[in-house]
């Protein structure tokens, strides 16, 4: 179990990064929602042991992160939101490696684990091509590789199905599910879907402050009756955009559907509709642009 | 189009990390060649270090070098696109293949030109510099700058960006763009070697030569200081050809690389698709081998794992990276010339034994594991960073030493790999060579051993200074600092080394002696040294930034909560070392040694030359015999020393008192005894000068015994240089290194004009006139007198001891060797001492010993020595007059200098010179008997006669041993090949004038001005016997020693040699060639054009050509005027030019004198035969400025 306490960084520029952020993560799959810049591969890298936050204590399973980091990166997988590789290294010997520096001590583990790991990514086939000349959806599968090399009991993963095909990506959130259901597992991300699909348990992060948290299924619960939808033309769009709270807006079939959150009837030909978790996360977004600006104002 | 792909390619490569590292090198090497003493490129002597000349030199030979970053700018745009994928996109536009190469070639053409301009940019700033000689300054003129820019510097990037840009474009990788450098060099250094050593060929050279340098030294050969320092190599003649033939060559080349420069990517061969096709077939059969659970970590049991791949990771990324491929070429093309001609001396090689080429090994490869402990060091550290994988690297469970450790170790590995190929490549050389006894430990322990760990601990610093630094760049850019800091600190009297870091002293290499001077200290000095790294390294471990945003400060903040446990401990140790060894080391030098900075040697030797420089002219009474006991222990580094000398006054004054001096540094009079005197001045400690008062004067005619005592011993290391002198194999010491003497002598007094400035003395001390009469009561060999000698040498059992003199006895006793030497007549008092564990060569020559003491495995000229001896003693006794010795003895001496030193009858000689000449090709110039003649020559010259220390002295000393040796190689090898050796001396002679001082004089005037006595003297001497008669002037000459012979004051002038001279002359065109050869500086220009020959109908063939005579006198500046000439000069008709090659008797058609005149004149000459060559005196006995028109090849008319 992960668990932060009021963690809080400050940037030396005071670009206030995080901000008293409270969690408590369970074993299973966690989902990390927020726009980019919410400051979610602040708190990744925090927990990875790589960034030492300015105030606040992290703790996995009793471990003090900021306190043990070694006990902590002995049992943690990491991917981060990008990456490079040394030049002139096949896939292979680069995932031997890691094993390596992962404490995977005898030849015959490595072996073990670096082919297991190149078959369940789908990259045996190029394992020994140099992976500098990977393409991104390539290089982001090794990354995963190394991440999983060892079982770690924490798994983050930054943006992991950026530049994944649809076939890789439930390749990989398959493996995340299989593997997330012993261990902590954090999947930070944009895309609501990834977190819709797999995750238990979710938190939306905007503005390095957790705004909603809780199981996807209650948040979408929560929602009910205050999503609204309407389809209108495109040129209304803007005429809409003056008069309602827009979360969300998608184009079907050259019109565009529009969701707006009230919780009673806003009229004008709205009809109430069961949200989905973009609904939430859309709200949540509006929600706090709507009190940032307001606070704006009222200073 | 054109433009903006210009444009963009300029500005990527002004902002890539290459132009800036390539900008910084080379600026640094150039301020470093402008602004220190020890680095001279076409400056020296009274050139200026900016002088336009200099600028020239430094622009070209910098040009060459540079070769080596213009190919990574122009073979990066060929490879670049190819390599980041982006080619592909690039190609897809409409741009068309003109302009895109065009445009990226002429963008990556002036990023490199722009980095070249930080050499003429380090000039102008370098020379600006406050510490230069303002002497050694000429006035900072732009122009000066631009044209050495624009003219030399520019055209050499261009055709090296064009060539390479070519090759790049065929071979489309970098590291094969590279390989093409370098076979371009050596080709170039092929042809132009070769082509070199034929002066036939120079103006073609000059022509052809791709950088201009052959242009260029073909304006400026023979050119005066003033010329040089006035003058620029104007854009006209084979200047404008050559650069203009550059441009067209580098289009040529462009046209080349667009020709061949597809934009399609190229695709896989037939062959090389089937073994892809192979390869796949093969990997797709292995399956994988999956488990159902991954294997667990087990952080304890992979450290061992984690260090070797840590290790050979960091080595992999070294070893396959393009700049170290690059930085061993760039080191192995350096040290190979530097190899191959390492210990050459008149174009004769050595034999390269493995300690003669370490030394040539260290000064042309050391710069390059410098470069590469500095540029790796911050590649290393950064490396995950720039690469990206930091952050994965460092979540990961890595421990903090699995970063730190195997960096080290694999810097360490490549460094020891780097030293390893140097040394294959000196081996290399030797087997080419035909030299097997390669000596492989002494590569090791004397070279790659000492030198990597020095090299290690450079690249500890650089670690360390990088894990501090915010960036790369920042990092070596301070490792920069340190470089230039090491070097000024040293200069500017900061000289410990235990504060310059990694100062590990100079370690003198011999094969006599091996490391012991300066070996031991080094060690020492590396083990001080080491701990200051253990503690660095623990400091760099500690301030590692793990993680991302992680700042130094808060590394800083941290440490005091990290610095426990192993790390901790770590440094204790390293303090602990360091501590230790350097108290140890400090005691040493500072305790029991003294440390004196040079700029306080400097300060006191001028303070001396200020105290008591008006001594000179006290008169002293002569030693007129000597009684040393020396006592050596050469293993415990101690020597004893007790001598008697038996005083006269012969200076016709009574004499009040005695001025004692001693002023070996390593040496100390332990006592003096001089009978009813006292002491009245004791500066004995600071300036080893005493002065005792007698309480009776001496009275002329008076004689007196004197008694000292003294003693050498080393006792401590010191800041400076070890004594080289008494070792434990191979001691070389001489009577004023442990003997007191009588009275002021100057040899000890600072020379360098700069430095006597510095301190308020005059610029110059020169000799006394040659009209001086009273400057004729002393001697130019340190004013010694002629002694009798009886000197008792001890040494260890298994050594050899060796002092002048007739030995009457040598025994053993108990562990001592005992070995009495006596001077049969009076000799010199000038004696050597040496001692060592010799193998002996001896032969007997008419009642002779002749013998030869050198190191067992260097006796590759011992016969070849007592052959020449043999002849010159035999050519001296009858030309010159009886032989005073019953031996002659040559015995070597550790390398430390490299000279022969005649001695009575005894001639100390170089362990770097004779013995390890490799004169078995019977072509080669044979200096081996040359230095041997030329020290048996001093027997006569210095050791019968002895002149006075005034103008001339060295003539009668050096000329004439000179020309003794020069007359026993005619007698071994004959005419046509002294005029080999001649050409060396005449251009030896030539290139040292524009280097010259203070005043160039004419022969008779010299004052030990060595490129005048030894060099101008052999041509001067050697054309006077070719006209006057060798058997004529060996004639005057044995008077003269009959007149000298063993005489006190007065001492020997050149006036009576001149006047012997002219008393030989028959007739007034001989008068003119004896003044103008000894009394004037005469240069000569002959030349000859439009010779043809016809068949005579009686036979034989009639030859006609203009011979072009000219002769000029010069004044001691070097200005110039037209004299008129009137003299015979030789004709000769050749079957085979004559020229730095063997010529036989049989080319020689026609050899004979012809009056000739200044202007043109034509000369027609018959000969049996046809001649293919003819010339005017084409053996160059003339001091002729163009010696290579004095040959034409003959055209048929």
């Amino acid at each position: 179990m992960l668990s932060l306490n009021g963690v809080t960084h400050v940037y030396p520029n005071g670009t206030r990064a995080l901000d008293d952020i409270n969690l408590v993560i369970p074993k299973g799959m966690f989902g990390l929602l927020g726009p980019n810049g919410a400051g979610k591969s602040t708190l990744m890298r925090s927990v990875a042991t790589l960034q030492t936050p300015t105030s606040g204590m992290m703790s996995f399973d009793g471990i003090n992160i900021e306190a043990e980091p070694e006990k902590i990166r002995a049992r943690l997988g990491y991917l981060p939101q990008d990456f490079g590789v040394y030049p002139r290294v096949t896939a292979y010997d680069l995932l031997d490696h890691m094993a390596v520096l992962k404490g995977i001590a005898t030849k015959s583990e490595r072996r073990d684990t670096v082919e297991t790991l190149l078959a369940q990514v789908n990259l045996w086939e190029v394992r020994k091509k140099a992976i500098a000349g990977f393409s991104g959806g390539m290089r982001q599968r090794f990354g995963i590789a190394q991440a999983l090399i060892g079982n770690p009991d924490l798994i983050i993963t930054d943006e992991p199905t950026a530049g994944l095909d649809p076939e890789e990506r439930n390749r990989f959130l398959n493996l995340l599910a299989e593997i997330g259901e012993n261990v902590v597992v954090i999947l930070s991300t944009h895309i609501v879907e990834d977190v819709a699909d797999l995750c238990p348990r979710m938190a939306v992060i905007v503005a390095g402050q957790v705004q909603l948290e809780g199981a996807p299924d209650d948040l979408i619960a929560a929602s009910k009756g205050s999503i609204w939808e309407k389809t209108i033309s495109r040129t209304q769009m803007s005429d809409y955009a003056e008069q309602f709270n827009i979360i969300s807006s998608r184009l079907q079939a050259g019109r565009s559907v529009i969701h707006i959150m009230s919780d009673s009837d806003p009229g004008s030909g709205f009809v109430s509709v069961d949200g989905g978790l973009e609904d939430v996360y859309f709200t949540t977004l509006a929600k706090t642009r709507a009190e940032a600006s307001s606070s704006a104002i009222n200073q | 189009m054109f433009g903006s792909i210009f444009r963009f390619e300029l500005f990527y490569q002004l902002r890539n990390p290459v132009f800036i590292v390539t900008a910084l090198i080379f600026f640094l090497l150039t301020f470093g060649a402008v602004t220190l003493e020890d680095i001279q490129i076409g400056s020296g002597g009274n050139i200026h270090v900016n002088s336009p000349y200099a600028i020239a030199q430094t622009v070209l030979i910098m040009s060459l070098f540079y070769m080596f970053a213009t190919t990574a700018f122009v073979a990066n745009v060929v490879v670049r696109d190819d390599e980041s994928g982006f080619g592909p996109m690039v190609r897809s536009t409409r741009v068309s293949k003109f302009d895109y190469l065009l445009g990226r070639f002429t963008g990556a053409f002036v990023a490199a030109l722009a980095g070249f301009s930080s050499v003429p940019l380090a000039m102008l700033i370098g020379s600006q510099m406050p510490w230069l000689d303002q002497e050694t300054l000429g006035p900072t003129a732009l122009g000066h700058y631009v044209h050495a820019f624009f003219v030399f510097g520019a055209p050499n990037v261009l055709i090296t960006s064009a060539i390479f840009f070519a090759v790049a474009c065929v071979a489309r990788s970098m590291m094969l763009s590279y390989v093409g450098v370098v076979v371009f060099l050596v080709l170039y250094f092929l042809l132009t070697g070769l082509a070199g050593s034929q002066p036939e060929y120079r103006d073609t050279i000059a022509l052809f030569e791709p950088f201009g340098l052959g242009a260029f030294s073909d304006v400026t050969r023979y050119w005066s200081a003033e010329e040089s320092n006035n003058l620029v190599a104007a854009f006209e003649g084979s200047v404008a050809y050559n650069r203009g033939l550059v441009l067209m060559l580098s289009m040529l080349a462009f046209s080349v690389a667009f020709w061949r420069y597809s934009f399609s990517e190229k695709g896989m061969s037939a062959r090389q698709l089937k073994k892809d096709a192979n390869r796949r077939k093969k990997e797709a059969l292995e399956a994988p081998n999956v488990v159902s659970r991954l294997p667990l970590p087990n952080q304890a049991a992979s450290a061992s794992a984690r260090l070797i791949a840590r290790t050979r990771l960091e080595m992999g990324m070294i070893f396959k990276s393009p700049a170290f491929f690059v930085l061993i070429l760039l080191g192995l093309t350096n040290s190979g010339g530097a190899l191959w001609f390492a210990n050459e001396l008149y174009g004769t090689p050595s034999v390269p034994m493995t300690f003669a080429l370490i030394l040539p090994l260290l000064g042309s490869f050391g710069i390059i594991p410098i470069i590469i402990a500095i540029y790796f060091a911050g590649e290393l550290v950064w490396r995950d960073r720039e690469r990206g994988m930091n952050e994965i690297i460092d979540s990961t469970a890595l421990p903090n030493w699995a970063y730190f450790i195997p960096k080290v170790i694999a810097v360490s590995a490549v460094l020891v790999a780097t030293l390893f190929i140097a040394s294959l490549a000196a081996i290399f050389v030797q087997l080419l060579r035909g030299y097997v006894d390669l000596e492989l430990h002494k590569y090791f322990f004397w070279f790659i051993l000492p030198f990597a760990v020095d090299m290690l601990m450079i690249a500890i610093l650089a670690v360390f200074l990088q894990s501090l630094s915010s960036s790369k760049y920042v990092g070596w850019g301070l490792m920069a600092i340190y470089l230039v800091a090491s070097i000024t600190l040293v200069s500017i009297g900061f000289e410990h080394p235990l504060y310059n870091f990694g100062e590990t002293g100079f370690v003198r290499i011999s094969d006599m002696n091996g490391t012991e001077v300066g070996g031991a200290k080094s060690w020492w000095l590396r083990l001080y040294w080491s701990g200051v790294c253990l503690i660095l390294s623990v400091l760099s471990y500690l301030f590692w930034r793990r993680g991302v945003g992680v700042s130094i400060a808060s590394q800083i903040r941290r440490f005091p909560s990290r610095f426990k446990g192993a790390p901790a401990g770590v440094a204790f140790a390293g303090l602990l070392v360091s501590a230790t060894s350097g108290a140890w080391l400090f005691y040493q030098m500072n305790v029991i040694s003294e440390y004196v900075t040079s700029d306080e040697v400097e300060e006191r030797l001028a303070d001396y030359e200020k105290s008591f420089l008006q001594y000179e002219g006290v008169g002293q009474p002569s030693i007129t015999s000597v009684e040393l006991n020396v006592d050596l222990f050469p293993a415990d580094g101690k020597a004893y020393f007790e001598g008697t000398y038996q005083l006269t006054n012969d200076t016709g004054a009574p004499v009040t008192e005695l001025h004692v001096v001693f002023q070996d540094g390593y040496s100390e009079l332990v006592n003096i005894d001089i009978p009813s005197a006292t002491l009245t001045l004791d500066e004995g400690e600071d300036y080893g000068y005493q002065i005792f008062a007698l309480e009776q004067p001496m009275l002329p005619g008076e004689e007196m015994t004197v008694t000292f005592q003294s003693e050498r011993i080393k006792k401590a290391f010191r800041t400076s240089d070890e004594d080289s002198r008494l070792v434990k194999n191979g001691i070389f010491l001489n009577n004023s290194e442990f003997a007191p003497q009588f009275g002021f002598d100057r040899s000890v007094l600072l020379q360098d004009r700069t430095t006597r400035r510095k301190y308020d003395l005059p610029a110059e001390l020169r000799m006394p006139k040659l009209e001086d009469e009273a400057a004729r009561e002393r001697n130019y060999v340190g004013n010694v007198d002629w002694v009798m000698s009886d000197i008792t040498v001890t040494t260890s059992a298994d050594q050899t001891p060796v002092a002048p003199g007739k030995v009457v006895s040598d025994r053993i006793e108990g562990d001592r060797r005992v070995v009495r030497f006596q001077s049969t007549n009076p000799i010199l008092g000038f004696f050597s001492i040496q001692s060592a564990d010799y193998s002996a060569t001896s032969r007997q020559h008419d009642g002779i010993e002749l013998e030869i003491y050198h190191h067992p495995t260097h006796a590759f000229n011992a016969e070849r020595m007592l052959d020449a001896m043999a002849v010159s003693l035999d050519y001296f006794q009858k030309n010159f007059g009886p032989y005073q010795f019953d031996y002659a003895r040559i015995i070597e001496f550790p390398g430390y200098a490299s000279f022969a030193q005649a001695f009575a009858g005894t001639v100390p000689y170089s362990e770097r010179i004779g013995f390890i000449a490799n004169a078995a090709d019977g072509n080669d110039i044979d200096y081996v008997t040359y230095v041997t003649a030329h020290e048996y020559g001093h027997q006569y010259w210095a050791h019968q006669l002895i002149s006075a220390y005034m103008q001339g002295g060295t003539m009668l000393v050096e000329t004439m041993a000179q020309y003794s040796a020069l007359m026993v190689m005619k007698q071994m090898y004959g005419e046509e090949q002294i005029r080999r050796f001649l050409k060396y001396e005449l251009d030896a002679y030539l290139s040292a004038r524009g280097g010259e001082v203070i005043e160039e004089l004419p022969l008779y005037r010299v004052e030990n001005q060595g490129y005048i006595h030894y060099r101008k003297g052999a041509v001067v001497m050697y054309l006077l016997q070719d006209r006057l008669g060798e058997d004529r002037v060996n004639r005057m000459l044995a008077e003269l020693l009959e007149q000298y012979r063993f005489k006190g004051q007065p001492y020997a002038t050149t006036i009576d040699l001149v006047a012997g001279f002219k008393q030989l002359a028959r007739d007034d065109s001989e008068r003119r060639l004896v003044s103008d050869l000894l009394e004037e500086i005469t240069l000569y220009d002959f030349s000859v054009v439009d010779a043809t020959v016809r068949p005579l109908p009686e036979g034989g063939f009639e030859t006609t050509f203009i011979a072009s005579v000219k002769k000029l006198y010069a004044d001691g500046e070097g200005a110039e005027q037209d004299a008129e000439f009137n003299n015979l000069v030789d004709v000769g008709a050749f079957t085979k030019r004559p020229d730095y090659d063997v010529l036989e008797p049989e080319d020689v058609l026609l050899f004979e004198m012809r009056p000739m005149k200044s202007g043109q004149q034509s000369i027609v000459i018959v000969t049996a035969e046809k001649p293919l060559f003819i010339g005017i005196d084409p053996y160059s006995k003339f001091v002729d400025r163009k010696g290579d028109d004095n040959i034409i090849e003959v055209s048929e008319s």
